[in-house]
């Protein structure tokens, strides 16, 4: 079943929020997930750790280098969709997880500074499918976006789509419930309201749909 | 609240790669792709402080320097081990906190 890395060297630059959501929209819509920790920071399990974890979900954490391989293969098995979530650094975890990946999504803000450490990401995706001989699809969300991008956004995104690189769209809009999965665990419906829920609710929906999209095309399709 | 659904996601529909087996020199060669690039081994080194003892894997408690060198000339001159004037500190302590163990051995 389908492995999908959430990468960039970048810290702050919204993996674990784009994990938690992935991780439980993906959960609501019938699927087996298994979400991966792998950040010394610990923000999935701080988030594991405030409520019982939503039905679908299993969690995994404390996984170093010696260990990531082994351990998605553990859970790579039938029914079950693993998400792991990176450190935001540029270390041989990250490698050995993508070395294992099916989809890699690197999430990065409309900065250039986002975007130039993001690129590390999608350079060692590259250079991994040439090494072990298969391709690695690979996309980028843009993260706490607002409803008017700036042109720094925009001319980043431009760039990486003349370059080929699959952006997924919506990106994540800036929400507060996202940042309240933090607080309250669980996922968007049982949270206390915050802010624009319905909004919220619609973005993390079609962010899922979308890279759910990308899952069942076939994989010779990537390539 | 939104009243949107979620859409259901059909297992069967989603594809995977086939991945070779992760022997050591697909690691190797996952490791190598990485460093070029600069994603080096970061793993931590392992805890500091004094490590346990390889003979009896026991970690020594750390004190002051002079505490240390008293205990060490009080050991040498009873002709013991450090470990036994902790025990009898540790009796002593348990006595006059009136704790149950008392350093007994069990």
């Amino acid at each position: 079943m389908p492995v999908i890395v959430i990468a960039s060297p970048k810290g702050g630059a919204g993996k674990s929020t784009t994990a938690i959501l992935l991780a439980t929209e993906l959960a609501l819509a019938g699927a087996r997930t298994v979400l991966f920790d792998c950040d010394p920071n610990r923000s999935v399990s701080i988030w594991a750790g405030r409520q019982a974890l939503p039905k679908n979900i299993e969690f995994v954490n404390d996984v170093g280098e010696s260990e990531i391989i082994r351990t998605i293969k553990q859970h790579d098995t039938d029914g079950k969709i693993v998400i792991v979530d990176l450190e935001g650094v540029a270390s041989r975890l990250v490698s050995r997880a993508i070395s294992q990946a099916d989809l890699v999504i690197t999430p990065m803000r409309g900065t250039t500074l986002d975007a130039t450490i993001g690129a590390r990401a999608l350079a060692l995706v590259a250079e991994e499918e040439e090494a072990l001989g298969r391709k690695i699809r690979h996309a980028v969300v843009f993260t706490m976006t607002r409803a008017i991008r700036s042109n720094q956004h925009k001319g980043i995104e431009s760039s990486l789509k003349g370059q080929g690189v699959d952006v997924i769209d919506p990106p994540l809009m800036e929400r507060a419930a996202y940042s309240a999965l933090f607080e309250f665990g669980g996922n968007l419906r049982n949270l206390p309201p915050q802010g624009n829920m319905d909004g919220a609710i619609t973005n993390a929906v079609e962010f899922a749909r979308a890279v759910y999209q990308r899952l069942a095309e076939p994989v010779e399709a990537a390539a | 609240m939104s009243d949107q659904q979620p859409f259901s996601v059909d297992i069967g529909k989603l594809r995977t790669a086939t991945k070779p087996e992760p022997t050591a020199q697909f690691v190797q060669t996952s490791d190598v792709a990485g460093e070029r690039l600069g994603f080096v081994n970061r793993a931590p080194k392992g805890r500091g402080g004094r490590k346990p003892s390889p003979r009896t894997g026991q970690v020594h408690a750390k004190t002051l320097p002079h505490v240390a060198e008293e205990i060490s000339a009080e050991a040498k001159r009873r002709g013991v081990v450090q470990g036994v004037l902790i025990e009898e500190a540790w009796a002593l302590y348990c006595r006059q906190n009136g704790l149950e163990s008392g350093g007994e051995a069990p």
